[in-house]
């Protein structure tokens, strides 16, 4: 096997354009999926060494992620949690102080798990993720891409991410066994506009239900445009219900997440309310 | 086979390691530290974590070549039966230890965070161990050690 350690962006794309070599980010998930066979590279690409990937800034209206930021970065950035609470919250809770060193935001989506803590955060968020190949560069919403199989092209580069800096408010909530590293059973992204007394712009994702994460741009609509009181949270709770049982069908886990959900949801919008200070 | 470029406690060393060989094997096996401990070899349990870099990592989901140009601590560094680490002091005074087969990943959680925060209050001592599993003792003593060795630091 051969083993890459480029030094820039595009050292990267080149030895990814001339050789068959699968992408290396943190590792946390890789490392293990070569170990237990179920990943076989030829070449590993390791984006380890690339300084600018590993930016978090504020540019052009948009908070800005290099896709080798880890979990840490972001949980201790300002920014972060200024701009995109949800994500930042998100990046608590995931895996366990290690794993939150190593493990990246763009590894998490090039794995793409269904219980990929970032990404309904990410997709609550409206994240564009910035792609980069010898081929070109494309900005696309990540629930764009989230709906491409396979996801990425063998030499596309995840180059970053972009969360519009809009004053939206956002939470997250998630389900697992217990509170440390605990594989999300099941996690509800919301983020909102709070106008005085009325809701706007509503988006909420759900992930580890169904094969990827999902923003669920029906329930966004329902629920914008409406006064925030008692009633529209009831009614968010049966409209997530309807969906998790549209999305889970037959499978063992639907009834239990069909219920659950609901906590969660609510939970999700709670650290919204606590954070922004409204009251509902 | 490809070279790196690492400090381990303090010592440079250039060694040649398989692109697909971990961390935790090159630190057991090639340089024979054999402190650090493989426990599920799969992230859970943090038997194997080292400092690199100043950041906790789980040796076992690092590749070794993923080190390479890093500075890393792992239990051989931090003391020693003459001259122990406030944290290893603490551990023993307090009886944390039972089988110690989780205690090198536990010190080195703690000596991070005490490097970092010399004050840490509960919650963030808590947050702090969250990635190392201990199936003896149950914790309580582990925490009181941390919170102990924090408290002779601030002296």
């Amino acid at each position: 096997m051969k083993y890459f350690q480029p030094h820039s962006v595009e050292e990267a794309l080149e030895i990814a354009h001339r050789y068959e070599a699968t992408f290396l980010a943190g590792g946390t998930d890789l490392v293990l999926h070569m170990r237990t066979g179920k990943v076989q590279p030829t070449g590993l690409l390791d984006l380890g060494k690339i300084p600018v990937l590993r930016e978090i800034k504020e540019f052009d209206g948009c908070l800005q992620i290099g896709s080798m930021a880890t979990f840490a970065e972001l949980g201790n950035s300002e920014l972060v949690a200024q701009n995109a609470y949800a994500l930042w919250q998100a990046c608590q809770s995931m895996g366990s102080p290690q794993i939150r060193n190593q493990a990246t935001l763009g590894g998490n989506l090039g794995n793409c798990s269904p219980a990929a803590d970032s990404l309904p955060p990410l997709l609550a968020l409206g994240a564009e993720v910035h792609l980069i190949s010898q081929e070109g560069e494309e900005i696309v919403p990540l629930s764009t891409l989230l709906s491409r199989i396979p996801l990425l092209g063998q030499e596309t580069l995840i180059r970053g991410f972009r969360i519009p800096i809009n004053g939206r408010q956002s939470g997250f909530a998630k389900l697992g066994r217990r509170r440390a590293l605990a594989i999300a059973r099941l996690s509800v992204a919301v983020a909102v506009e709070i106008n005085e007394t009325r809701v706007e712009n509503v988006r909420v994702a759900l992930g580890a239900v169904g094969r990827r994460a999902f923003l669920s741009e029906s329930l966004g609509r329902e629920l914008s445009g409406q006064e925030l009181n008692g009633a529209w949270l009831e009614k968010g709770v049966l409209e997530v219900q309807q969906i998790v049982r549209e999305a889970l069908g037959t499978r063992a886990s639907a009834p239990y997440k069909r219920v659950a959900v609901s906590g969660v949801f609510r939970e999700a919008l709670a650290s919204i309310i606590s954070e922004g200070g409204t009251q509902v | 086979m490809i070279e790196i470029k690492l400090v381990v406690n303090q010592k440079p060393y250039t060694l040649d390691v398989e692109p697909s060989e971990r961390l935790i094997d090159a630190l057991r096996n090639r340089l024979g530290l054999h402190g650090t401990k493989e426990g599920c070899g799969e992230g859970e349990c943090g038997a194997c974590t080292v400092i690199m870099d100043g950041k906790t990592v789980n040796s076992c989901l690092v590749l070794a070549a993923q080190a390479n140009e890093s500075v890393i601590t792992t239990i051989e560094g931090v003391g020693n039966r003459r001259s122990p680490h406030p944290v290893q002091k603490a551990f023993v005074e307090v009886g944390a230890v039972q089988c110690g087969f989780c205690t090198p990943g536990m010190v080195l959680s703690a000596k991070n965070l005490l490097d970092k925060k010399s004050k840490p209050s509960d919650a963030e001592i808590g947050i702090a161990m969250s990635g190392n599993l201990c199936r003896c003792t149950g914790y309580d003593k582990i925490l009181r050690a941390v919170k102990i060795a924090a408290e002779e630091g601030k002296e």
